[in-house]
């Protein structure tokens, strides 16, 4: 279906191609997942399927591209409509209608088809991805898993035999991304349709793929079998990474198959989770309201020098609310709080950016923070790999926008640190460094509170863990209690041991042969 | 979903235009204060009753104001910059001044009075009664149904339309996020807040863009070499007919001639629009076609405005 | 995108600029002395005025839009909507034409006309604001964006500040000048001394204007426009020029 011949790519400006002599080639109804370190030049990989490379990122494109026997080398997105279906990270982003009827007509619009012909086919692609009934709501009363399936029936309403998706369960809860995977396979299986998945979470996707791509940060791009390409893989979850300390055979890829290969009990490390600082962070009874509305009720909590809290929960929980109150620019009903000097990073860590280049930004901060010259890119560089400082910063990868944020806050040097949803958009590469960066922050006595959803990071960085429910605490207690085997939010390895106290495969030791 | 008949969404948007271009039309051709009134009287309740809870429908205080800002101004120069008229009853008299050769105040009429009101009545009906079709009529949907010469265009508003929203948003987010870097003074601090939510909202509508031609938006058929030499002759000459009425209506007595051109102007632009659309290879889903409400309505205002050039 | 610079494109441009001058300034040149026949005239360029505009815009994008400079386009459009709506309700401020300025002088005057008309649109859709008047000012803002576009380039910063200064304060009397004759027909009717006296010729009525425009404070107002616009361009351009570059390039807009 998919025949990619000798292709390479390279950016304006960029010293080497990002891809180079990639040559393979996919079977219809195969589904391949697309991996890779972020800035590997996965999304220009799938981008290149439909064109979209170069043509919305500029470029220099080599080689052979077919797809269904057609050369497409070249082509523009538009004029490769109707053989490639392509979805997007955030699908609200890339929505064009206001209903989800118009938004599967407006492909099918632009394509010219007829009126009858599209009721026919909205109807069909509707009922195949499970939205039928969703038809005349409109886009924004439904859930992301619901706009995702929007966005795949969308994609391939006019028949297109490839689906290309970039990351489609970024936004999305474990269990509705499960479906969607499961839903995508489905597709691939019984329509026969290619499909080409880029995602760094690899657990959500392990079970259902049929081979691997993985574009490696050297712009070479190899495609294998699913086992034999995550034997020697850096970036991996927690499971995989488990098998492979124990070197399994054959690899386990999920939680199922590691219970079954693996004999417990293990022998593993205890965490560190000792804390000796005093007391800086005490919040007592704090309440939030916006109107009626209660956002935060009657929360209390503290925290001490030296110590991660983790504040979990679902979206809206009242997490982010909790930060702003606590750095003091959120709104605050009621409730006292005592607090250091205090930073806070947002979720959104580039709105902080505003300068033209990295050097630029770097020096503001200096200048700003009034902190000897040089000190802000000291601390980016311990928190990301080099890059070019004449980068504009919004240029940068996720993991190095967050670096960069962080360093600028940081250099404040203030004893409390607010962190809200860090990990959000990082591959397992960067949240490495910014875990590196959050032990160093504790060994240096600062106190650390963070919002995040993303247990097996919480489990590497976290001493204590609040639970928010709908504004309230639900439950609190130590990391080992909260994401613990018998806790309310396991982690993959405690899943699968069963072991009290053994929370993450960093905790074993490669096992010698 | 039954529609209410005395809601907005009930009529096709451009049902509403043609209503309040018609009404416009009407208090343009009338010379009298009482029809003026009722115009201003129809539109009004029309908005009141019919809008609906959107954007576009929350400006009707600011055309009402405006209506009534052009009826006091209008009788304010008159008062003022009154040039001593004297043909009838007086009114009332202020001191006349003279300011550098400008006469001020002095004797107002009646009748200069009622001319500068109706006058007045005339410009604020016009103004309300388009004002009722903004306040009613969906854009988004009346942009759907332009020509296909013009969808390019149209798709520029609509994207503009949606975004304005979401760009205050990220205004407002930036904002708050901005202080938490620290404030910086003067300069800075305005390109810091407006910096980054234009950065933001050309990375969403690039994507946006991304998405929309990944789908198709953007493929177009040709034009034949006598279609394009047609549409070109044509949109050039409409141009020109236009320029030509423009003249005859400022050199020249002959109304007819200017008319004349006019029409032909428009005739011109009609076969331009015709011809250029036929690039356009987009189907509709679900056309909001017009039903018997809109025809009635429509109906309506033709017979009212022939019968008010007639009488 | 830029205006085609075929004989064609011209051509058009031309007589659309010449049609257009002669609608903002007809009290200037009328002959007739009717009333009747001057309000004709005045109802007739109402008609005829967004007739242009539409075979104008149609002529703009024929072909040459593609959905990335769409996007660019609407983006800058919301944006000087939402600065419009910040700013209006102040008199004197006028905070939407800095923007237009500059991202003509980005973008080229093809570019500049399209935002120059799509922002006068969309904010009076979104604030109130659409009337007769709404096809003039977009005319009006159109025109000064196409002439934007045409400034030259340079690579020296002051130079360029320098450049685009000027031209704020020139444009924004000229917008000023444009729109006040327009409604000055309809504010101050025929018949007293600020009036224009149809048939009078250029210079009477010229006379007449320009007392207008100082008694009822018409050139304060624009005096606080070009204030504002210069300003603005002052405070924000280094930056908007940078960010506006870059996403040029990425859209792929060459002017």
């Amino acid at each position: 279906m998919i025949k990619f011949r000798s292709v390479g790519f390279g950016y304006q400006g960029a010293e080497s191609p990002i891809i180079s002599r990639a040559s393979f080639a996919l079977n219809a109804g195969e589904f391949a997942l697309v991996c890779g370190p972020t800035g590997s030049g996965k999304s220009t990989l799938l981008k290149l399927m439909n064109g979209l490379a170069p043509h919305f990122t500029g470029g220099e494109l080599s080689g052979t591209i077919l797809i269904d026997g057609k050369d497409v080398t070249g082509h523009k997105p538009h004029e490769l409509a109707e053989l490639v279906g392509y979805v997007n990270q955030q699908p609200e982003g890339s929505f064009v209608a206001d209903t989800v009827g118009e938004e599967l007509a407006y492909g099918l619009e632009q394509l010219g088809f007829s009126p009858a012909e599209m009721e026919l086919r909205i109807a069909r692609h509707a009922e195949l991805v499970g939205i039928a009934q969703l038809l005349e709501q409109p886009l924004a009363s439904l859930s992301g898993g619901q706009q995702q399936r929007v966005a795949i029936a969308a994609a391939m309403a006019a028949g297109q035999r490839v689906l290309v998706l970039d990351e489609p369960t970024s936004a999305l809860d474990a269990s509705s991304a499960a479906e969607l995977v499961a839903l995508l396979a489905k597709l691939a299986k019984e329509q026969g349709i290619t499909v080409l998945l880029a995602e760094h979470r690899l657990e959500r996707v392990l079970e259902h793929i049929d081979s691997v791509i993985v574009v490696n940060g050297d712009s070479s791009v190899v495609k294998s079998a699913p086992r034999e390409a995550f034997k020697d893989y850096r970036l991996l979850p927690p499971v995989v990474e488990l098998s492979q300390r124990l070197k399994l055979e054959p690899l386990a890829l999920s939680i199922e198959e590691a219970k079954r290969g693996i004999a417990t009990p293990l022998a593993f490390s205890k965490r560190p989770n000792q804390v000796i600082g005093k007391q800086t962070l005490a919040v007592e009874k704090l309440t939030v309201k916006y109107g009626n509305n209660v956002a935060i009720s009657e929360v209390s909590l503290n925290a001490r020098a030296g110590e991660v809290v983790a504040l979990m929960g679902a979206n809206g929980s009242g997490k982010s609310t909790m930060l702003w109150a606590i750095q003091g620019s959120g709104a605050r009903s009621g409730g006292t709080i005592s607090r250091p000097e205090t930073t806070l990073v947002p979720q959104r860590a580039a709105d902080l950016l505003f300068l033209n280049t990295l050097a630029e930004e770097l020096a503001e901060s200096d200048k700003f923070n009034e902190v000897e010259q040089g000190q802000t890119a000291k601390l980016f560089l311990e928190l990301s790999n080099r890059t070019d400082p004449k980068q504009h910063p919004r240029d940068l990868s996720a993991g190095q926008q967050l670096a960069l944020v962080l360093a600028v806050q940081l250099v404040k040097g203030t004893p409390l640190i607010l962190l809200d949803e860090p990990t959000r958009g990082l591959d397992y590469e960067a949240k490495r460094h910014l875990v590196a960066a959050i032990r160093l922050m504790q060994e240096n006595g600062r106190t650390v509170l963070v919002a995040s959803h993303d247990i097996e990071f919480v489990a590497q960085i976290a001493n204590r863990v609040y639970v928010l429910e709908e504004g309230k605490i639900a439950t609190q207690g130590t990391t080992e209690e909260i994401l613990g085997a018998t806790g309310l939010m396991p982690t993959q390895i405690a899943q699968i041991a069963n072991q009290p106290g053994l929370l993450l495969a960093e905790q074993i030791g490669d096992r010698e042969n | 979903m039954p529609l209410n008949p005395f809601r907005a969404s009930a009529l096709h948007p451009a049902t509403w235009w043609f209503l309040g271009l018609g009404l416009a039309t009407i208090a343009s051709l009338e010379v009298s204060w009482l029809p003026e009134v009722l115009v201003i009287f129809a539109a009004i309740v029309l908005m009141l009753t019919c809008r609906e809870n959107a954007p576009w429908s929350k400006s009707v205080r600011f055309y009402l104001w405006l209506g009534a800002f052009v009826v006091g101004v209008r009788l304010l120069f008159r008062i003022i910059f009154n040039s001593g008229s004297t043909d009838s009853a007086v009114a009332f008299s202020l001191v006349e001044l003279n300011l550098g050769g400008v006469h001020l105040l002095g004797q107002v009429s009646w009748l200069t009075l009622e001319a500068a009101a109706t006058d007045g009545l005339r410009l604020a009906a016009i103004i309300i009664s388009i004002g009722m079709a903004n306040t009613l009529a969906n854009p988004k949907r009346l942009l759907k149904s332009t020509p296909g010469a013009l969808y390019e265009v149209a798709t520029a508003m609509t994207v503009a339309i949606n975004l304005a929203p979401q760009l205050i948003e990220s205004l407002q987010r930036v904002r708050k996020a901005r202080a938490l870097r620290g404030r910086s003074q003067g300069i800075s601090s305005l390109n810091s807040i407006v910096i980054p939510a234009l950065e933001d909202s050309i990375e969403q509508s690039l994507g946006l863009a991304a998405s929309m031609d990944a789908r198709g938006f953007g493929r177009r058929g040709s034009l034949t070499k006598t279609q394009l030499i047609a549409t070109r002759t044509l949109s050039l000459g409409g141009i020109l007919l236009i320029a030509f009425a423009t003249y005859f209506l400022l050199a020249t007595q002959s109304q007819m001639l200017a008319i004349a051109f006019m029409v032909s102007g428009i005739i011109a632009l009609t076969l331009t629009i015709r011809i250029a659309s036929t690039r356009n290879l987009r189907t509709r889903y679900r056309r909001q076609k017009p039903g018997i409400k809109d025809f009635s309505v429509i109906g309506i205002t033709l017979t009212t405005v022939v019968l008010v050039v007639i009488l | 995108m830029t205006v085609k610079t075929s004989l064609y494109s011209k051509l058009v441009i031309s007589f659309t600029a010449i049609a257009s001058l002669a609608m903002f300034a007809w009290p200037l040149i009328i002959q007739t002395t009717s009333v009747d026949e001057n309000r004709f005239a005045q109802t007739a360029f109402i008609v005829l005025m967004p007739l242009m505009l539409v075979l104008v815009l149609a002529e703009f994008a024929a072909g040459d839009l593609d959905s990335k400079q769409l996007a660019v386009l609407g983006v800058l459009i919301a944006l000087n909507a939402v600065v419009r709506v910040l700013g209006a309700g102040t008199s004197g401020i006028e905070t939407a034409f800095f923007l237009i300025i500059v991202g003509a002088y980005i973008f080229g005057s093809g570019f500049g006309f399209l935002l120059g008309t799509g922002s006068l649109f969309v904010s009076a859709l979104l604030m109130g604001g659409v009337g007769p008047w709404l096809p003039f000012q977009m005319m009006a803002a159109g025109l000064l964006g196409l002439v934007a576009g045409l400034l030259p380039k340079s690579n020296k910063r002051w130079l360029e500040l320098t450049l685009l200064v000027s031209f704020a304060i020139i444009g924004s009397f000229a917008y000023g000048a444009l729109m006040t004759m327009w409604n000055w027909p309809f504010l101050a009717g025929v018949g007293t001394d600020i009036s224009y006296s149809p048939g009078a010729g250029i210079g009477p009525n010229l006379a007449r204007f320009f007392k207008y425009e100082s008694l009822t404070g018409g050139l304060l107002w624009d005096t606080g426009r070009a204030i504002t616009t210069s300003v603005l361009i002052l405070l924000t351009a280094p930056a908007l020029l940078a960010t506006l570059k870059r996403a040029a390039g990425r859209a792929g807009i060459r002017r």
